[in-house]
């Protein structure tokens, strides 16, 4: 695996989006392409970036470890570090232009196409995964825990990690 | 400086990093708290206007907002130690779990879990995408029909291409940017509010 590339693609998907899983899509569209993860790694790091503490958006440093062990986390780091210095000129830009109709209709058309498009990829990834109603249930579950917002989601992960185990275990 | 060393600035953001279990609202909390409710660094409408910016700043939002914030405390060298502070706790963790994980994925129990889990991710994924569409549908209905039609466009091809076409990812997200910002433009459609 070419390092230059892995942490070119990486710094790619978070320069060119905003959030913290804004970059998902992209990332899946270039790694699947290369072979270098599948759906289910996507879903692994996108799972344990849900436990592990700090914002979503570290689930990248999870990814770029399964794919390339401790090289790889370290450079998902640092692809991650770099672009929010960027919001020192993006301050400067919106203080002069932030009002601005095209300013404003640019934030939400990439707004509106990475949640749309993140929607496409978590069911590429769930089909992938195996879909019966077993699956769907702890879905529908853990939709409704999160948007009671009762349950922290971390716990909500484990509780479904728990379930699996149940369920699903030789 | 706003009478802090850059050592108790780290600290500060550290212990929001080790805190901040439950991903970005609940580490925007701890960031609210620490910055407005304990330490005046910056108003209360500096860090809304602050979190605005960052909506369009690339990467992760709450990293962009600590930069900036630790820019208005002690320029470079506070964004540095801000962003430092807040990721080190949460980078060493998140890479110590993954490596475990990695150890143990193989084993029939964790790939059970991890049949359990990845549903659950989904669902949780789909409340992530209410949250990020809510806000901006609202606001496109403030702006009239036209935002309204436009918004729904863009939600409806930017997924159909990207299962339709070969175009990577990028070029449809900044596509949708540019689309829409030429619209608003064209079209005059301005803050409803």
């Amino acid at each position: 695996m070419d390092p230059w590339l892995l942490f070119w693609l990486l710094l790619k998907a978070s320069l060119f989006s905003t959030s913290g899983t804004g970059n998902m899509p992209i990332l899946h569209h270039d790694m699947l392409l290369l072979g270098w993860a599948s759906d289910h790694t996507f879903a692994e790091a996108l799972a344990i970036g849900q436990i592990t503490p700090g914002p979503t958006g570290l689930w990248v440093i999870s990814l770029a470890y399964l794919v390339d062990g401790i090289r790889g986390a370290m450079l998902a780091v640092i692809a991650i570090s770099l672009p929010p210095f960027t919001a020192l000129g993006v301050l400067v830009l919106y203080q002069r232009y932030g009002q601005h109709p095209a300013m404003r209709g640019f934030v939400r058309g990439l707004t509106l196409a990475v949640a749309s498009m993140f929607l496409v990829v978590l069911g590429q990834i769930m089909t992938q995964a195996g879909i019966d109603w077993r699956s769907l249930g702890i879905a529908v579950v853990a939709l409704g825990l999160t948007a009671s917002k009762r349950i922290p989601v971390p716990f909500i992960l484990l509780l479904a990690g728990g379930t699996g185990m149940l369920i699903y275990a030789p | 400086m706003h009478h802090v060393t850059l050592r108790q600035f780290f600290s500060a953001w550290a212990h929001v990093g080790l805190q901040s279990f439950g991903g970005g609202s609940t580490t925007l909390y701890l960031m609210r708290n620490l910055c407005v409710t304990s330490h005046g660094w910056v108003s209360e409408s500096e860090f809304a206007e602050y979190w605005g910016i960052v909506q369009i700043a690339p990467g992760i939002n709450i990293l962009a907002q600590t930069a900036l914030i630790g820019w208005k405390v002690a320029r470079l060298a506070g964004a540095i130690s801000a962003l430092l502070g807040l990721l080190l706790p949460s980078i060493s963790i998140t890479i110590a779990i993954t490596a475990l994980y990695a150890m143990i994925r193989d084993n029939p129990w964790t790939a059970a879990a991890i049949r359990g889990i990845i549903p659950a991710t989904a669902g949780v994924g789909i409340i992530l995408v209410v949250q990020m569409l809510r806000p901006a549908w609202q606001q496109a209905h403030r702006e009239g029909r036209a935002s309204m039609v436009i918004s729904s466009a863009v939600i409806i091809a930017a997924p159909v291409l990207l299962v339709l076409t070969t175009l990577p990812a990028v070029v449809l997200l900044w596509g949708a940017g540019i689309a829409m910002a030429i619209l608003f433009w064209g079209l005059h459609i301005t803050d409803g509010a």
